[in-house]
This record gives structure tokens, sequence and C-alpha cells, in this order.
């Protein structure tokens, strides 16, 4: 691991929170400080991306609404030129900027208004897959009782294999190797049918139904294979 | 000028006609009488004479009886007065005897031709009449210009025979000029004729014209005041039908501000409750007059966080009703599972659900249904809070789907809550509809007509049913969409894993 990296996660990652309601921005500045974080706050799209540029931030926080200039916009600007972890914010009424956000380049995405402690959720696992992007893949994802060796393509549970058919295995590898973070449809159905089945969304319930059917203890309370109505699936690892 | 110089040359062509046809009948009439002339003397032949210029003015008019007349009189002379074969008359009574043939040939012709001629104006105007009162009573029924604007096209063109009849209603208070052509398939090939023009016109304002083209006679007086009355009745029409338009749109701004005075009054009240709570829960925890044990400060912080949930809901609520009002709701349709909506919503609510059983039968292996899932996870959302709000403590809150048919699911949300009175089952889908029972139970009565306004914007249908023990909401949903069921490729079941070392 590169010391450069090391210091900059510890001892306090700087997060720049981009929205322009003042409740929220103070509303966050206190919680977020209160855990550790060092945070900095901008009211509007372009004093952000200034920001950004003059403080390179650990991770974004951004709403799609903004005064001056589309969330959108904001993301694909950041884009150009960093990949520093993004967590948009939004409401429910908006799936579709979310996935807009999502493809051009956000991490994930929360809806207002929101728990703290999903929040919190979010920013600790957009920082490890920043920190993860930057380091060598992990070959196993561990999840409970679930063990996905990535590099010898198998998948055990209690310690026995699992049987999957191959688009089977490939979906579940493609979700835990982003555990924790939202996918959006598209972006699945292209990774595991091919960039023209990205429409195909019958394919991707099927399959995870069956995928939950010979993982999930409790298929009606799914653990590890949650769905994001409008927006896609989401791999959670932690306990 | 051209009509003038046009109308004059009618004239004369009837003139014309009139001429021939009394020749004819006089000529037929000097042939018998000369075949009788040996028999009859020249006095009775005079009266005889008098036949056909009577036959002429009964079947022609005035024109025709007194050409006729002229007629009879040279032919009387000519073949009955001696001398014969000559237009000379000899004896002074013959002269007599002519004018006074002539006089009376004349005062017969006009008195026959008046006779005929008044009946044929009173047939018109019986005729004009019955078509008025026709056209009228067709244009008392219709409330719409387009309507209207046809009807005038097409009695005008019946009436006055033209080849093509335009009607134009200007552009007025947001509505775009209207143009209705009859006969319809003849569009475009008006505008070369030079047309009679009539305006559809009120005192203060022009509402339009009428344009007949190819008319075959030229317009008489009497034609043109029809015309304009036939204008005058549809402006009458045209400014009725305005005025039930406007009376229509003055009720439905009404209602609606009714509606949304109603709406806001009930909207800020639903706000402050959970408001309320939050305020007293929260004001509460930061006194510090009182030192909370760990378990009601819980229960305080679990108050504030499920009235936030609620207020969020309604909030949702009243802009998704906003939507369905106003018809932008545009449902994100894709290929769905059920039970994954149930599953997600279930979660969602977690913290609420804690006070009833939750029952939930949505099988597996139901067929995909076409719907936006964010929506009908709201449908859920409400039809699980309505069911929470109304059912008593620790009572079953069922959720179940089964597959009806070939193409449809239907789904039941159930409570073990009071019955509702079965006038009111289909009024509970109603805007601002609440079933009043107690007083504990509030609800601005939103949540039902957006179930109803999401499921048909889904092709589906909601109603509710009193249970013998409770009471439940069913929707359907579509599996199958424009004809299409979702087909998923078939993978054989050998594994990439290794099976057991």
């Amino acid at each position: 691991m590169p010391p450069r990296f090391r210091r900059r996660m510890n001892p306090q990652p700087h997060i720049l929170v981009i929205d322009d309601e003042p409740q929220i921005l103070r509303a966050l500045r206190t919680i977020l400080t209160a855990r550790q974080f060092r945070v900095s706050t901008a009211a509007r799209g372009e004093d952000g991306l200034a920001m950004a540029a003059a403080q390179p931030p650990d991770l974004i926080i951004l709403d799609l609404s903004l005064p001056d200039i589309d969330g959108i916009e904001v993301c694909k600007r950041l884009r150009e030129w960093t990949q520093v972890p993004i967590v948009v914010l939004s409401v429910r009424e908006s799936e579709r900027d979310k996935v807009n956000a999502l493809d051009h380049g956000a991490d994930d995405y929360l809806t207002k208004p929101f728990g703290i402690d999903e929040l919190l959720a979010r920013v600790r696992v957009a920082l490890r897959h920043a920190a993860r992007a930057q380091g060598a893949a992990r070959p196993v994802i561990q999840a409970g009782e679930l063990e996905i060796d990535l590099a010898d393509h198998r998948v055990k549970q209690h310690g026995k294999d699992v049987r999957l058919t191959a688009t089977e295995y490939r979906l579940l590898a493609y979700l835990a190797s982003h555990a924790g973070r939202v996918l959006t449809y598209g972006a699945i159905l292209s990774y595991v049918w091919g960039p023209g089945e990205s429409d195909h969304i019958e394919y991707l319930r099927v399959y995870i139904r069956q995928l939950r059917k010979k993982l999930e203890a409790d298929p009606d309370e799914p653990r590890y294979i949650i769905n994001e109505p409008g927006v896609g699936y989401r791999f959670i690892a932690e306990e | 000028m051209s009509n003038s110089s046009s109308s004059i040359l009618a004239t004369w062509k009837r003139i014309f006609v009139f001429s021939l046809l009394s020749l004819f009948v006089t000529l037929a009439a000097t042939g018998v009488l000369y075949a009788l002339s040996q028999v009859i003397d020249p006095l009775p032949m005079a009266l005889l004479y008098l036949l056909p210029v009577g036959l002429c003015a009964a079947l022609w008019g005035l024109t025709a009886g007194i050409i006729a007349a002229i007629l009879a009189f040279l032919g009387l002379n000519y073949f009955f007065i001696e001398p014969r074969f000559t237009f000379f008359v000899h004896q002074s009574q013959d002269v007599i005897v002519l004018l006074v043939f002539l006089g009376v040939a004349i005062f017969i012709s006009q008195m026959v031709g008046r006779t005929r001629d008044s009946l044929a104006a009173a047939r018109a105007r019986e005729q004009e009449a019955v078509r008025l009162f026709r056209f009228s009573a067709e244009l008392a029924e219709l409330h719409e210009d387009l309507a209207i604007a046809e009807s005038i096209a097409r009695n005008v063109r019946e009436t006055f025979q033209a080849m093509g009849v335009e009607v134009r209603i200007e552009s007025d208070a947001g509505r775009p000029e209207l143009i209705v052509r009859s006969p319809q398939n003849r569009i475009g090939a008006f505008a070369s004729d030079a047309p009679v023009r009539v305006p559809l016109q009120k005192p203060e304002q022009m509402l339009g014209e009428i344009r007949l083209f190819d008319v075959p006679a030229d317009l008489t007086p009497a034609d043109e005041r029809l015309l304009q009355t036939f204008s005058y009745e549809g402006v009458l029409a045209l400014e009725r039908a305005r005025l039930i338009q406007a009376e229509t749109r003055a009720r439905v701004l009404e209602e609606s501000d009714r509606m949304k005075s109603s709406l806001l009054s009930s909207v800020s009240h639903e706000l402050r409750t959970p408001l309320s709570t939050i305020k007293a829960a929260s004001t509460s925890l930061s006194s510090e007059a009182v030192a909370w044990d760990s378990e009601a400060r819980n229960e305080l912080l679990d108050a504030i966080e499920e009235e936030t949930d609620h207020l969020n809901l309604l909030v949702g609520n009243l802009l998704d009703m906003s939507r369905i009002d106003s018809g932008a709701l545009n449902p994100q349709q894709h290929w769905s599972a059920l039970d994954e909506v149930v599953d997600t919503v279930l979660r969602r609510m977690r913290t609420t659900l804690r006070n009833h059983q939750i029952e939930v039968d949505v099988p597996r292996d139901l067929p995909l249904v076409y719907v936006d899932d964010v929506q009908i996870g709201l449908v859920f959302t409400n039809l699980i809070s309505n069911s929470l709000k109304f059912a008593p403590e620790n009572s079953v809150v069922g959720i179940h789907a089964i597959k009806k048919d070939g193409q449809t699911l239907e789904v039941r949300v159930l409570n073990q809550g009071p019955p509702v009175p079965d006038a009111d089952l289909e009024l509970i889908f109603e805007k601002f509809h609440r079933v009043t029972s107690g007083n504990r139970v509030t609800g601005i009565g939103l949540g039902l007509s957006i179930c109803k306004g999401i499921v048909e914007a889904h092709g589906g249908r909601i109603w509710a049913e009193n249970l013998p023990e409770g009471f439940s909401i069913k929707f359907t949903l579509l599996t199958v969409w424009k004809g299409y069921a979702p087909q998923i490729p078939e993978e054989n079941e050998p594994s990439t894993t290794h099976p057991g070392d």
C-alpha cells in the first residue's frame, strides 16, 4: 500500500458537501465532523468544482438540484480529471436523474430524506472502493456465510460449494466485486449479457430470483442482494 | 357587374324558352281549331282561343301567358278573321272582337299567372321555412364549434346546390382558426373559384365567414335573404356554444378552487400532526428538566423517525396527486418481480410495522409484471400504511398475490380493521374521501386515490371489499404487455464453479 495514500485516509478523510440548502449543510457538517471527518461545504456547483480542484477531497457529497448548474453536469466535469468518489443526493421522484448521475460517474446515491446510518454506510463503502481501486482487487469476497473466490470462480456457503450457472456466477461476481455500491440495471445487463441487452431487465429479475434461491437463507428477506427500485441492485457484504 | 349582366341574360333566356313553349301550345291549338273552322263561327273561335292562353299561364306563369295571348291574338286574326291568311281586318266589328279578345286574353293570363306565381312563391317559402326549421333544430343540439361549422356547411350546400361550401371560424381566445369544407373530399379544389361570401357576424365581432363555390343559378334576393338567415342561425349557435363552454370552464374552475382550498386546509392539518409529535419529542429530549431513561428516550426517537417517514409519504402523495391530476404520472414501466417490490417496501417500513403481524404470500414463481416498480411500491406503501392506521394493534395485515389468468395477477392487501359501509366502497377511492371511524385516525384521503391513479395508469383495476373479519383492497397488474410476455434465454445447468473437492 503506497504511503501517500495511507496519509490521505488517516486520520481525517476530507469530505466536500455541495448542496444549496443551508440546513442540510449545517446538519451534515455537524454530524460528519463528529464522526472524525474533515468537512468543507459549497452552496453552488461552480464553487464546489473550484473547491474540489483547489483542495482535492477524499469524497464528494453532491445534491443533484443546484441553483447554478445541473448536478449531473458537475459529475461530468469532475470525472474529466478526478476519480474521487461521488455520492449524489436526490428526491424519491427522480429515479431517472439518479440513474443518469450513476451513468455519468457518480458512485452511489441517497434519497432525501435519508437516515444518517445510510449516509455513513455509503460514505464508508465509497471510500473503501476508492482505496481498493488504487490497491489490488481482493481475490476473495466474504459476505456473512458466503465466500466468493474471484480468482478460482468458486462460491461457497457455510464452507460448501454452491453450484451456479455461468450467467449466475458472472452476475454474482459483478455485484459482489462492487459490494455495498449500487449498480444500475443497464450497467449490470451490459456487463453480464452484453451491451446489446441492456434493456432486458426481465433477464436480470429472473436470474436475481435464482441467485437468491440458491444463496439467501430466507428469500423473503434478502440479505445479500438488495433491490433499489427504479435504479438497480446492491450487494451487501457487511454484517 | 358580371352578376347583373348575366342575370339580364338569364331573363332573356327565360323569355325565349317561354316564347317557344307558348308558340308550340298556340300552334297546336290553332291546328285543332283550324280543323274545326268549318263548323265553328269566328266568335266562339275567339272564346276557344282563350284556352291555350290559360294553359300557358297556368303551366309557366305570367310571362308565358302574355306571350301566348299575343300569339293567339295574331293567330285568330290570321287564320279565322276575314280576309283569312292576312293580318288585315275588313269589318269594324271584327276589330272590336280582336281587341276585346286581346284584352280578355291578357287579363286571364295575368290572373292565372299571378295565382300560379304566388302559389310557387308560397311553396318556396314553405320549403325555406322547413329547411330553416330543420337547420335550427339541428344546431340546437350542437355545442361545439366544429360540429356547428359542419352543420352550416352541409345545410348551406344542400339548400343552395353549391358545388362546395367552406365555413371559416376565426381564431378566438386561444382557439385556433377552424376551416370546415363540405363535401370534405374536395379540400383544396375550392380555392380557384370566386366564392359568394356571407359573414358570420355578431354586432361587435366577426366570428367567421361562409363561402359558396359554384352556385348553379344566380342567387335571387330571396336566396340572399335565406342565406343571411342561415348565417344568423349559425352565429346564434356559435354564441350559444361559447356561452356553454365558458360556463363549463367556470364551473370546473370553481370546483377545482373548492378542491384546492379543501386540500390546503386538510393538508395543513395533516402536516401539523406529525410536526407536533416531532416538535414535542425533540424538545422533550433536549429539555434538561427530566432525566430520560433509555427506553423512554428510544421511544421518543422512534416517534420522531416514524413521523418523519409519515411526513415524507404525505408530501410524496401530494406531489403524485398533482401529477395524476395533470396526467403527468408517466410510469417508467419495465418487467419487475412483484415479490421483490413487496420485500423492498416491507424493508423500508420495518419500524412502522412492528405493532402488527405481517403475513406475506407472494409466490416467487409468479410471472413478472410490466410496471414502474417505484410507483407500484408506493401503492403497497399506501395500502399497508392505511391498514396500519385502521386495523387494531397486533392484528394481521396480509399481502397476497395470485395468478388470475394468462395475463393478470391479482393482488390483495387485507387487514382486520372495521368494515367500510357498502355505499362507500367505491367512494373511498375519491380524492379527500375519508371513512370516519372514530376520531383516532386521520388522513387526507389521498392515499387510495393515488393507488387508483397509479394502478389505472398501469392498465389495472382497483377495488375494495369487506371481509367477514376485516377489509381488503384488491388490484390487478398485467403480466403481458402489448401481447408480449418476457422471454428468458435458456441456459444449460452445468456450472462453472467446481463441484465439491
